[in-house]
C-alpha cells in the first residue's frame, strides 16, 4: 500500500474565499481527505503537523517579511507547491497598487509615524518556484478539483489553453466586446465558466493570461470604444504584477492608485 | 393532394413531438435567436438568420465523454434519447456536410450515433425540390401555411400528426429569399480555394494585418456550424479507480493547437494560425471534399469580438487574385 | 461498426532503459497476437501507433520492433509530456492501451533492389530500427544499406544492444556531438557523414526520421550527391491526436500527417507553409 500523500494548506494575506471554495467541494473534499492526509490546515482542523509535505497549497499574498520567510521555508518543506487563488498566483486585489503608491496612502490615512508591516504585494512566484497556479478570485470548484485530481494522479497540471470566450459562448452570454463594453475574456484562460459575464460584470482576467494570448490585439479592440486610462484600470485589477501589464503600461508614469 | 400545416400550429407540432423526442429549435431570447430545448407551447423562430451556437452542438457536443473505464473495465455507454432539431436550410446544409466529414472512413462513431437517433426538420421560404438532406422540410407557401415535404421514414412519422391536413398545394406567395453576396462567393469554391492559397505568398500584408487583429479567442470556430476540430483529454477520479476520456471543441486559432509534446509549435504565430482557419475551410476542405467548408451563415463575422469581416476579406482576396491573373494573360 | 477511437487493451511485458530519458516498452495483447497486414507485417516500419494509459491519454509512437514480430511490439518512449511521464512510471504487468497502426510507413515496395541509406538523430531512431529489422530479414532484396545515426552523447544512442547484430548485415555510422573519452565513433551532425556513403545515386532511397532542420540539411547534401528529393523520405512530426484524419491537429498544408504520412517524400513537404 502506497503512503498517502501529505497535504498542507496555508494562507497569507487574503479573504480566505478560496479556502471556502475548497470547503465547498463537500463530498469531494471528504474523498480527497480519504485518499490523502491533510496534515495542516489552520482554517479547517486542529491537526497542524510540521513538514515535510508532498503538496502544499498556499492561498493569499505574502505581504509581511514573516509571510515571505514562511513561504520560503515552506518551499523547502514540500515536493509540490501550488498557489491557490489569484492573490497567491497574481498578487490579486492586494496587488492593485504598487509599493510606492501604498506608502503614500499609509501616510495619508495613518499619518507620518505609522510603521506599516506590509512590504509589497507580489505573487508567490516573485519569491519561490511555484509548481502550479490555480488562478481565480475565487478559484472555480471544478478547476480546483481537476487540479487536485491531476496532482494525485501524478500528472503535471496545465492551465486551460482556451479563453474565457469558450465557456462564455457555451453559457449563452451576449459578447460584451460586441456591445462595446470592456472585457478581458479573450486573453484570459478559461476554467471559470464565464461566471462574471453571466452575472453582468466584465472579465478582469483573474484566471491569468492565457498562454501566448494576443494582448496587444485585444488592447487595439478595446481602444475602439474605451480610453487608455479605463483600459489600464481593467488590466490593473488582477494583472498589475504580470509582465504583460508592465509591457503595456509601465513606461507611462503611474497615474492610478496615487493618493 | 399534399400535407399542409398552418404556421400557428407549428409550435403545437413541436410540443406534441416533445412527448416522444427531445426537441431543439431556435427560439427568441432577448436580442438573439438561440437554439434551445423546447418544452410545450414554445414559440419557434422559424425564420431565424443565425444563432450564436450552431446545431452541430447536438451531434458533436462541446464537451463529450467518450469512454469511461472503472477498475480497468470499459463501461457501456448509455443510449441517447431520440431527438429532433428544427433548423434553417443553411444550418441543414452544414449538418449534411458534417455528416459527409464524419462518415468518411474511419468514421466517427460518436457523431454518427447521435445522427442516427436524430431527425432534422428544416423550415424555409424557398421552393423545395428534391431531397435536401432533411427528414422533413416545411416550406412556407403563403402568410399562414407551410407545405410539408417528407424525405425519409423519420419524416413520414412526423407527418402522421393530426396537425397536418390534406389539402391541394397552396399557391406560392411567400417571398423567395435572394442569395446574398456571401452565398454568391461560395458558388465558386474552386476560385475561393485558389485565391486563399495564392494570398499567402502574394498578399502577405493581408495575413500580417489579420494576425495583429485576431484575438485568438476561438469564437469564430465555436459558432461555425461546420468547424469540428476537437481535443481529447483524460481525467482520473480522486481515488484513481475511474478514468474518463473526454473530447472538447478546440479552435485552430488557439496557440496550443499545433504544439507537440516537448514544446515545439508548428504554427508559432497568430498569423499562421489565423491563416490556417481560412486554409482549412477554403483550401484543404475543398481539396478533400470538393467544396468549401462554409455555408455563408455569417456567424463568424457577426460574433467576432475584433470585428473581422470574413466575407470582406474573401471578396478582396478573390478580386486581387482575379486582377493578378488577368494582368498576366 | 467498430469504434475507431476505442483502443485495445495491452500489457507491458518488458521495460528496459535505452538511455537516461528513453525507455523501451514492450507490449503484448492479452490473449492474441497482433493482426498482420496484406504484406504479412504487424505494421509497416514508419507507421505509428497510439500508445496510452486510461486516465492519462494517448501519444503517437513509431514501433521499433521487427514488423515480422506479431507476438509483441516495442516502443522507445522519451519522457517529455503527461502521457510519456506516466508511461515511464509503469511496471511490467501494467495495462496500457493501443490503437493503430496508422499512416503509411516507409515505401517498402520502392525500396526493393535499391541501395538504402537511413539517417536519423536522437530519439528518431525507433521507426528506423524497425525498418532495419525489415531490411535485414529481406537482405538479399537490397543493395548496400547504411545507417547514419547521431545523438548528443554516446549515452543517448538508443538500441546499443542491437548494433553488433545489425553490423553483420548493414554499414553503421554513429556520430555524437559530445564524445566521451572512450568514444570510437564519429563526431558532429549526421549530415557531415553522408560523404562516407558509397551508393549509386540513381538507384538509392534515403529514409530519415528527425527534426526539420536536420532533414533540410540532408536534402541539400543529398542533392549535391545526385540524390533527388523524390528519393528522400522523411517522417514528419505533428500532434497526432485522433489518428483518423479528423481532429485537425496534425494537418500540414493539404495533408493529414496521421493519414497521408507520417512518411513523405521530401518534395511533398519542402516549402509547405504549414
Amino acid at each position: 500500500m502506497k503512503n498517502k500523500p501529505k497535504i498542507a494548506i496555508f494562507d497569507f494575506t487574503d479573504c480566505e474565499g478560496c479556502e471556502v471554495a475548497l470547503v465547498s467541494l463537500r463530498e469531494k473534499l471528504v474523498e480527497i481527505a480519504t485518499e490523502t492526509e491533510i496534515v495542516n490546515w489552520r482554517l479547517a482542523q486542529k491537526k497542524a503537523d510540521d513538514g515535510p509535505y508532498d503538496i502544499v497549497l498556499i492561498e493569499g499574498t505574502p505581504i509581511t517579511q514573516t509571510e515571505i520567510d514562511t513561504l520560503k521555508f515552506l518551499r523547502g518543506q514540500t515536493k509540490i507547491l501550488v498557489g491557490l487563488g489569484s492573490c497567491a498566483t497574481l498578487a490579486g486585489i492586494p496587488g492593485i497598487i504598487d509599493k510606492e503608491a501604498r506608502s503614500g496612502w499609509y501616510e495619508k490615512i495613518y499619518g507620518k509615524d505609522y510603521k506599516p508591516r506590509g512590504i509589497d504585494a507580489l505573487p508567490l512566484s516573485a519569491y519561490v518556484l511555484v509548481d502550479y497556479s490555480i488562478h481565480g478570485c475565487p478559484v472555480d470548484k471544478s478547476e480546483l478539483l481537476r487540479v487536485i485530481q491531476e496532482l494525485l494522479a501524478g500528472k503535471t497540471p496545465k492551465n486551460p489553453g482556451y479563453s474565457v470566450c469558450f465557456e462564455c459562448k457555451l453559457a449563452g452570454n451576449p459578447c460584451r466586446l460586441l456591445d462595446k463594453k470592456p472585457c478581458l475574456g479573450p486573453i484570459t484562460a478559461g476554467g471559470c465558466g464565464a461566471i462574471c459575464i453571466k452575472g453582468g460584470s466584465p472579465c478582469y482576467g483573474c484566471f491569468g493570461i492565457r498562454q501566448d494570448a494576443q494582448v496587444d490585439n485585444l488592447v487595439m479592440t478595446l481602444r475602439k470604444f474605451s480610453d487608455p486610462a479605463k483600459i489600464e484600470n481593467y488590466f490593473s485589477m488582477f494583472l498589475k504584477k504580470t509582465p504583460e501589464y508592465k509591457k503595456l503600461f509601465d513606461n507611462k508614469k503611474e497615474r492610478n492608485g496615487k493618493p | 393532394m399534399a400535407k399542409i400545416i398552418p404556421e400557428k400550429e407549428i409550435p403545437s407540432l413541436a410540443s406534441e413531438l416533445t412527448k416522444t423526442h427531445t426537441v431543439y429549435a431556435p427560439v427568441i431570447k432577448g436580442d438573439e435567436t438561440v437554439f434551445s430545448e423546447i418544452n410545450d407551447s414554445a414559440e419557434i423562430a422559424l425564420n431565424y438568420s443565425q444563432t450564436p451556437l450552431p446545431p452541430k452542438m447536438y451531434f458533436l457536443p462541446a464537451n463529450e465523454e467518450l469512454f469511461k473505464v472503472v477498475d480497468d473495465e470499459l463501461q457501456k455507454a448509455g443510449g441517447i434519447k431520440p431527438f429532433i432539431v428544427f433548423l434553417n436550410l443553411k444550418d441543414l446544409k452544414a449538418v449534411n456536410y458534417l455528416d459527409k466529414i464524419m462518415q468518411k472512413e474511419p468514421a466517427d462513431t460518436f457523431y454518427l450515433q447521435r445522427r442516427s437517433v436524430s431527425t432534422l426538420v428544416a423550415t424555409t421560404e424557398s421552393a423545395v425540390g428534391s431531397h435536401n438532406g432533411s427528414d422533413l422540410t416545411l416550406e412556407k407557401r403563403n402568410n399562414s401555411t407551410y407545405l410539408a415535404h417528407s424525405f425519409t421514414e423519420k419524416g413520414n412519422k412526423i407527418l402522421k400528426s393530426s396537425l397536418f391536413k390534406e389539402a391541394p398545394i397552396p399557391e406560392k406567395s411567400a417571398q423567395e429569399p435572394l442569395p446574398n453576396h456571401f452565398d454568391e462567393l461560395l458558388l465558386d469554391s474552386g476560385l475561393l480555394a485558389q485565391a486563399v492559397e495564392w494570398s499567402r505568398e502574394n498578399s502577405p500584408s493581408t495575413w500580417e494585418a489579420l494576425g495583429k487583429i485576431c484575438l485568438s479567442c476561438g469564437i469564430c470556430t465555436y459558432v461555425c456550424p461546420l468547424c469540428f476540430c476537437t481535443s481529447t483529454e483524460d481525467k482520473t477520479s480522486i481515488d484513481g479507480s475511474e478514468c474518463t476520456r473526454c473530447r472538447k471543441w478546440d479552435a485552430c486559432t488557439l496557440p496550443r493547437f499545433a504544439q507537440v509534446a516537448g514544446g515545439h509549435n508548428f504554427r508559432p504565430t497568430q498569423k499562421d494560425r489565423y491563416y490556417n482557419w481560412f486554409y482549412h475551410k477554403f483550401v484543404r476542405a475543398y481539396k478533400e471534399f470538393g467544396q468549401a467548408q462554409c455555408v455563408a451563415c455569417g456567424r463568424c463575422q457577426k460574433y467576432c469580438p475584433a470585428g473581422i469581416d470574413i466575407e470582406k476579406i474573401l471578396t478582396r482576396l478573390v478580386e486581387d487574385y482575379k486582377k493578378a491573373h488577368t494582368k498576366k494573360t | 461498426m467498430e469504434n475507431a477511437l476505442l483502443p485495445k487493451k495491452a500489457k507491458l511485458v518488458k521495460i528496459e532503459d535505452l538511455s537516461p530519458d528513453v525507455k523501451l516498452l514492450r507490449v503484448k495483447l492479452s490473449n492474441s497476437s497482433f493482426p498482420t497486414n496484406d504484406s504479412g507485417l504487424t505494421f509497416n516500419p514508419g507507421q505509428f501507433m497510439l500508445l496510452g494509459v486510461w486516465g492519462y491519454g494517448e501519444s503517437p509512437f513509431g514501433p521499433s520492433s521487427s514488423p515480422y514480430e506479431a507476438g509483441f511490439i516495442d516502443f522507445g518512449v522519451r519522457n517529455v509530456g503527461v502521457v510519456t511521464k506516466h508511461l515511464h512510471e509503469l511496471e511490467v504487468g501494467d495495462t496500457v492501451t493501443l490503437r493503430g497502426p496508422y499512416g503509411n510507413g516507409y515505401p517498402l515496395n520502392s525500396m526493393q533492389g535499391k541501395d538504402i541509406v537511413m539517417v536519423t538523430g536522437g530519439c528518431g531512431i525507433p521507426p528506423i530500427a524497425s525498418l532495419i529489422e525489415y531490411l535485414i530479414k529481406n537482405r538479399k532484396s537490397f543493395g548496400k544499406i547504411y545507417l547514419i545515426y547521431g545523438a548528443a552523447a554516446p549515452d543517448n544512442l538508443l538500441f546499443r544492444n542491437s548494433y553488433l547484430r545489425w553490423q553483420k548485415a548493414i554499414e553503421i555510422i554513429l556520430t555524437v556531438d559530445k564524445p566521451s573519452p572512450d568514444w570510437k565513433g564519429c563526431t558532429g551532425f549526421v549530415n557531415a557523414h553522408l560523404g562516407k556513403v558509397k551508393v549509386d545515386p540513381d538507384n538509392t532511397l534515403v529514409a530519415a526520421c528527425g527534426p526539420g532542420p536536420m532533414t533540410a540539411a540532408l536534402a541539400k547534401t543529398l542533392g549535391g550527391m545526385g540524390i533527388s528529393k523524390r528519393q528522400f523520405f522523411v517522417s514528419e512530426e505533428r500532434r497526432m491526436s485522433c489518428g483518423i484524419g479528423r481532429c485537425q491537429h496534425c494537418t500540414c498544408g493539404d495533408t493529414y500527417v496521421c493519414l497521408d504520412g507520417p512518411v513523405f517524400s521530401y518534395d511533398q513537404v519542402e516549402g509547405v507553409w504549414d
